[in-house]
């Protein structure tokens, strides 16, 4: 059992609801730290404006993964890729790409809310200015404000520091920041775990609300959460190899519902029913 | 029951939460702890103290009006003549031309060293940019005078006397500038990484990254920084008395030759002065008046860094 099971592509899998329309397509990925194989051979599809939940143990290589999708991890000195990621038939990691042109279409939610030390306005302006946007600010920052579900808790203030804000509102800022750039993907790196459970819920809804128009791509480390907002699940694991080092794998991806109800790996089994993680 | 009885060996409910033995070293290190920062405290008291008597002596003799009305300096001269303004615009004008070399230099170094430089450079940078913190201020007061006055001279087109408050204020900003880019680039490095990424993720270039969000970020740690740096240029000596004279005249040219408040002291105070002179009392008047314009500024840096430090958790 050394192969990831990307049972997706088996024909015999019915991919209800609707079939897989692929966003990205990962073929044999491996990341590599300078020397370290952090994570091996993940093949797997991402769906259009669906959520794919990526879940596993600590170590496991998912945030890893997340951030080959946006290229962030071009900012570690020494990282690489080796295999392929398709962006709608287009190499991501092609010659001719430019990595902030990537992030201006595939846009990130990070772990603890980091909204810059400026007004709530300039925070959601920040990205479209950067973008070239100069006209009709007002209007795109009360969009993505409004998508984010904050407007109306933030209307009366935009002038205020956007640090001024509750754990979970910054978190909806960073995802109205992310959505005023227009992207077409919102990958999110365990966007909850720095929130209470209330301002998980808000956030959980929103993107039930977001995966109408955006492709989602969150990695939890919370089973339930998975479960509760996810169409497809990744579920990664660590294995040590005969030296001794721990290389991130997939162990499988499916619907979320299979995944939970009857997965095809025993390793997935454990992980999900408390046996081990 | 009480505490310190039964200290038995065995752990449990029978065992006192009472300290077990008095520790002395604590109180001792407290104390020490105490009498060091206390030393500094009292130095500035002394200072002002000092400084203090002298100046209301002086301001017996000589009137505020005379002092802050008049524009002919020469305590020394008789008739003697104490309008401090020629001395204070030299002082003004030398350190702004300091910073006007300082900050962008100082910055631009910052900014490399905190966001492009490998750590390997960095590494190599940073202590190399601190010695130049550490060269003798008469090394570059000799500088300005034998070697950059006469290449200013060469090149620009209108005249520059040997002793002259351009190139005096240029060395003096070169001295201040690894104050301005080693302090900064601390306050810069201090920015959370989640701030930098966050700018990334949104498509900002490095430039875009540093420039509107690290700075304005570490702002407040830059503004101590600057500030320090003022406060330093204005107080520099050596440079000025060497590159830009002791001749006190009531000017804006940067060509000309001006002194200083600080070289104005360093030139009284060694030993042109009797005791007791109105001219010795001058020393302290200017000098409490130096004093309190270094003062200011670094309770406005102060504030400044209190109104725009940014918290992260």
């Amino acid at each position: 059992m050394t192969q990831p099971n990307v049972t997706l592509r088996g024909p015999e899998v019915p991919n209800t609801p609707g079939s897989l329309d692929p966003v990205f397509t990962v073929e044999d990925l491996s990341v590599f730290y300078g020397d370290y194989e952090a994570v091996r051979n993940v093949d797997m599809m991402i769906g259009r404006r669906e959520i794919t939940a990526m879940i596993g143990p600590s170590g496991c290589g998912k945030s890893t993964v997340l951030r080959c999708f946006n290229r962030m991890n071009d900012l570690i000195p020494g990282a690489h890729i080796k295999g392929k990621i398709l962006y709608h038939e287009e190499d991501l990691y092609g010659d001719h790409v430019d990595p902030i042109e990537v992030r201006r279409r595939i846009g990130m939610v990070f772990q603890k809310p980091n909204p810059f030390p400026k007004s709530i306005y300039d925070n959601v302006a920040y990205g479209p200015r950067v973008n070239g946007m100069k006209k009709n600010m007002d209007t795109v920052v009360e969009e993505a404000l409004n998508k984010a579900a904050l407007w109306d808790e933030v209307k009366d203030k935009l002038k205020q520091n956007a640090l001024s804000l509750s754990g979970g509102q910054q978190q909806r800022l960073c995802i109205a920041r992310a959505i005023a750039v227009k992207p077409e993907v919102i990958l999110m790196d365990e966007p909850c775990s720095a929130l209470d459970p209330i301002a998980t819920t808000k956030i959980e809804d929103l993107m039930q609300e977001l995966r109408q128009e955006y492709t989602i791509l969150i990695v939890t480390h919370n089973m339930q959460q998975a479960a509760r907002v996810s169409d497809r699940t990744a579920f990664f694991t660590a294995d040590v190899d005969s030296a001794g080092v721990r290389h991130g794998r997939l162990v499988e991806f499916d619907q979320t519902t299979r995944i939970f109800t009857k997965p095809s790996d025993k390793r997935t089994e454990d992980y999900i029913t408390g046996r081990f993680g | 029951m009480a505490a310190g009885h039964n200290r038995a060996t065995a752990p449990g409910p029978n065992r006192s939460l009472a300290r077990s033995r008095p520790r002395y070293g604590e109180a001792a290190i407290k104390v020490l702890l105490l009498a060091a920062a206390l030393v500094s405290i009292a130095t500035t008291l002394g200072i002002v103290a000092a400084l203090l008597e002298p100046t209301i002596e002086f301001f017996s003799e000589v009137s505020f009006g005379e002092f802050f009305g008049s524009t002919s300096w020469g305590p020394l001269f008789s008739p003697p003549a104490f309008g401090v303004w020629p001395i204070i615009v030299a002082t003004l004008e030398i350190t702004l031309i300091a910073v006007i070399v300082a900050i962008p230099l100082g910055l631009a170094a910052a900014i490399y060293l905190s966001e492009y430089a490998t750590t390997r450079v960095r590494k190599i940078f940073k202590p190399v940019l601190e010695v130049l913190a550490g060269i003798p201020t008469v090394v570059f007061g000799f500088f300005a005078f034998s070697f950059v006055t006469p290449l200013l001279q060469d090149i620009l087109p209108f005249t520059l006397d040997p002793r002259n408050a351009l190139s005096a204020g240029l060395l003096v900003g070169v001295m201040i500038i690894p104050i301005v880019a080693s302090l900064s680039e601390d306050a810069m490095s201090a920015v959370p990484r989640s701030l930098r990424e966050g700018s990334f993720a949104l498509g900002a270039s490095k430039m875009t990254t540093s420039v509107s969000v690290v700075l304005p970020a570490a702002f407040s740690g830059i503004v101590a920084a600057i500030i320090l740096a003022i406060s330093r240029a204005a107080g520099e000596t050596m440079i000025v008395a060497i590159a830009a004279g002791f001749k006190s005249i009531f000017t804006f040219n940067p060509g000309s030759e001006m002194a200083t408040m600080a070289a104005f002291i360093a030139s009284a105070g060694s030993g042109d002065a009797p005791v007791g002179s109105i001219a010795y009392k001058t020393i302290f008047a200017v000098g409490s008046l130096l004093f309190i314009m270094t003062f200011a500024m670094n309770w406005f840096s102060a504030r400044m860094v209190k109104k725009y430090r940014e918290v992260y958790e």
